[in-house]
């Protein structure tokens, strides 16, 4: 065949969507058979620089065995001519070639039959891809035109190598971008922190076909239930190197890696490749992100542009946790204001149905009074029939309960206390707890304190912080049916960082349903036969007077906690009475 | 006690009238004036032993009554009576002799001004 057709089938070939070991083969089928060589070989360099031969000619030999040897580049002389990039001619006048690094016994009797023996580079003009060798029984030596078609056919297949090399790191770098964008979507969303951690871990696990991610944080502030998290199963044999990585990555505040290549010559061991980078954000380690790879799965995750995508992935990971930690705080800032915002409507609804209460009530209030003053007289009368006692005595009991809720309501309604006293609230829970221990219904109830000793003396009213109190402890009598446990703990709290002393009252008289849970402190709701509905609702605007605030927590089948929190500076100015 | 004089003052007619009957029941002489104004005026013309006096009145109010009549005379016990109970810690209530909130019940009036004229 002339050389032209043989170029022209070999870039038909060569420009084919066949995948790359069948092109090169066919290729190097081709230039056996028109060429006359009966070996055709291509060596091509490895992720580790050394060069083994991997594409053959189908009636090749000497592949089975060339293949099982791998050389360096610079070593025997593949390496030399990928070396230096300039082709190579023996004959066999000339010694016989050392193909590698290592002198192969059983090759050279082989090597024998051969007369010619050529080595081409496969390169461009920056970078080698491999070396191919062709070697020939008849041919006693090769001629100037067969060499220049030679080296032609060498660039073609140099193409060849580099189109796929292209190929294969563009397709790596599109896994990059692909895994960066998947990284970069669960970043921006708004999931909760542990959640985006271990999406953050799963993807970078299934993009680089890794063993297992885990990532450790060192950041307490997340408020976290566990500090790492894992994509993959970790092998308890590399447990402690994991550890020991991530401490140096810390500590160096740069990325460590490790290799088990002692362990190589074991057959079955695990074979694994570590890599830990630290994920810091502005000097500060939040934690580290740890990969490992099995040797024989993924050799290429701890290559240098590995490294390099990991590195990109703590930092990205970096600004994601930055962003979740201002995310929690935003969350709990606009929660403490929703908060806030609700007392405030509330203590409005307070204050205007407490203004409107008190005006009907000192309305009512003196018309009872001349009903039952003059009912009063009228009793003192002698000689009624015993129906018209009766009927007296219904009028005078009700005009005394009406009496009695219209002193609660005026009670409920009074202003701002006047805080002259200081109290010591242990002290003042112990004297309200000895008032109703003098009644024998206070009998069956155990009651447990827990109170903290330090509590300073707070600014009160104490008749109405007496009031507060006997109010939610009879409540708990009454919801216990005077049978059973109050827990009562006091402790200094912090709200809106300001300090704050909290007494927490907790009963085991099986709790509030929570469809009226939210009513318990508004004015006249009640539950009971003989409630007025104002004693929550009293107790909390006395707390709220006192620039404090009242929480209920309800665990229902078991009881309810009351939360009284009073501030220990009394931080306003009367104006914010009026 | 006949010649102890008491001077009811308060809007509401009937609860002047309730107050006179159960204090001349316990014999006092009393006398009623139904706002701040006629109260100064009777105060000015005769002596009372004490004035019984409601705080909300139209006009001139319970408070500033008090303080006209401490000015003019502050000798003369005055008692403030009111539906509320929250005047008690208003401190222009504290010149006055007596606070009571006022109920049907009109034994804790009678029991205070029988305290400030120390009677029993």
């Amino acid at each position: 065949m002339n050389p032209v057709d043989l170029l022209g089938k070999i870039i038909e070939i060569s420009h084919s969507n066949l995948d790359l070991s069948s092109r090169l083969s066919a290729i190097l089928n081709i230039i056996s058979q028109d060429m006359q060589f009966e070996e055709v070989l291509v060596y091509t360099l490895d992720k580790d620089k050394r060069l083994t031969c991997r594409f053959m000619n189908p009636k090749s030999i000497l592949f089975k065995m060339l293949n099982q040897y791998r050389c360096h580049v610079g070593e025997g002389i593949i390496g030399s001519v990928a070396q230096k990039r300039t082709p190579q001619y023996f004959s066999i006048k000339d010694i016989s070639p050392r193909f590698g690094c290592l002198f192969y016994p059983e090759l050279d009797g082989l090597l024998e039959n051969y007369r010619t023996f050529s080595f081409l580079p496969l390169a461009d003009d920056s970078y080698i891809y491999g070396v191919l060798v062709l070697c020939s029984v008849s041919k006693e030596s090769l001629q100037g035109p067969e060499r220049i078609l030679l080296s032609i056919l060498s660039r073609e297949i140099g193409g060849i190598l580099r189109s796929f090399e292209l190929l294969l790191s563009s397709k790596k770098r599109i896994s990059e971008l692909a895994m960066l964008s998947e990284l970069g979507k669960v970043l921006i969303s708004n999931v909760e922190p542990h959640e985006l951690i271990k999406n953050i871990a799963l993807i970078i696990a299934k993009s680089l076909n890794a063993t297992f991610v885990t990532i450790k944080l060192e950041y307490v502030l997340l408020k976290l239930d566990s500090q790492r998290f894992t994509y993959g199963i970790i092998d308890s044999s590399i447990q402690d190197y994991i550890e020991q990585l991530e401490q140096s990555a810390v500590k160096l505040l740069r990325p460590a890696s490790l290799r088990n290549s002692a362990l190589d010559q074991f057959e079955g061991t695990f074979k694994f490749t570590l890599y830990s980078a630290p994920i810091a954000s502005k000097n500060r380690v939040l934690g580290t992100i740890t990969i490992c790879g099995e040797k024989t799965t993924q050799p290429h995750i701890l290559e240098e542009d590995g490294q390099y995508i990991i590195n990109t992935i703590a930092n990205y990971i970096s600004s994601g946790l930055e962003n979740t930690l201002l995310n929690t705080r935003l969350r709990d800032v606009v929660r403490e204001l929703t908060d806030a915002q609700k007392r405030l409507i509330e203590q409005e609804k307070f204050r205007s149905l407490g203004e409107m209460t008190a005006n009907i009530a000192h309305e009512i209030k003196n018309p009872l009074v001349i009903i039952g003053g003059f009912t009063k007289r009228l009793a003192k009368r002698t000689h009624h029939e015993p129906t018209e006692d009766k009927y007296i005595n219904i009028i005078l009991k009700e005009v005394d309960r009406l009496e009695t809720i219209l002193n609660e309501i005026l009670n409920y309604v009074r202003e701002s206390p006047s805080l002259a006293d200081e109290c010591n609230i242990s002290d003042f829970l112990d004297e309200i707890l000895y008032l109703l221990s003098t009644d024998n219904s206070w009998e069956q109830i155990e009651i447990a304190k827990d109170f903290d000793p330090t509590l300073p003396a707070i600014p009160c009213d104490s008749q109405q912080l007496k009031q507060v109190f006997i109010n939610i402890l009879m409540n708990a009598h009454e919801a216990m049916q005077g049978r059973g446990k109050i827990t009562i703990t006091t402790k200094l709290v912090s709200y809106n960082n300001q300090p704050f002393l909290s007494v927490s009252l907790t009963d085991t008289g099986g709790g509030i349903s929570p469809g009226i849970l939210d009513n318990v402190f508004n004015p006249f709701f009640t539950t009971k036969e003989k409630g007025t509905g104002l004693g929550l609702a009293i107790s909390h605007k006395i707390i709220a007077n006192h620039h404090g605030h009242i929480d209920v927590e309800n665990i229902l089948g078991k009881g309810v906690t009351f939360t009284v929190y009073l501030p220990l500076k009394n931080n306003s100015t009367k104006e914010e009475f009026l | 006690m006949k010649n102890l004089r008491v001077l009811v003052v308060d809007d509401e007619e009937n609860i002047r009238l309730l107050f006179k009957e159960e204090l001349e029941d316990e014999g006092y002489a009393v006398e009623i004036a139904s706002n701040g104004l006629e109260a100064l005026e009777k105060l000015k013309n005769s002596n009372f032993d004490i004035v019984v006096m409601d705080i909300k009145m139209p006009g001139m109010d319970g408070i500033q009554t008090l303080n006209a009549i401490k000015n003019t005379n502050k000798d003369q016990p005055v008692i403030l009576c009111s539906a509320y109970g929250e005047f008690k810690q208003d401190f222009s209530s504290w010149v006055s002799d007596g606070y009571v909130v006022k109920s049907a019940d009109t034994r804790e009036l009678k029991q205070t001004i029988k305290n400030i004229l120390h009677l029993q």
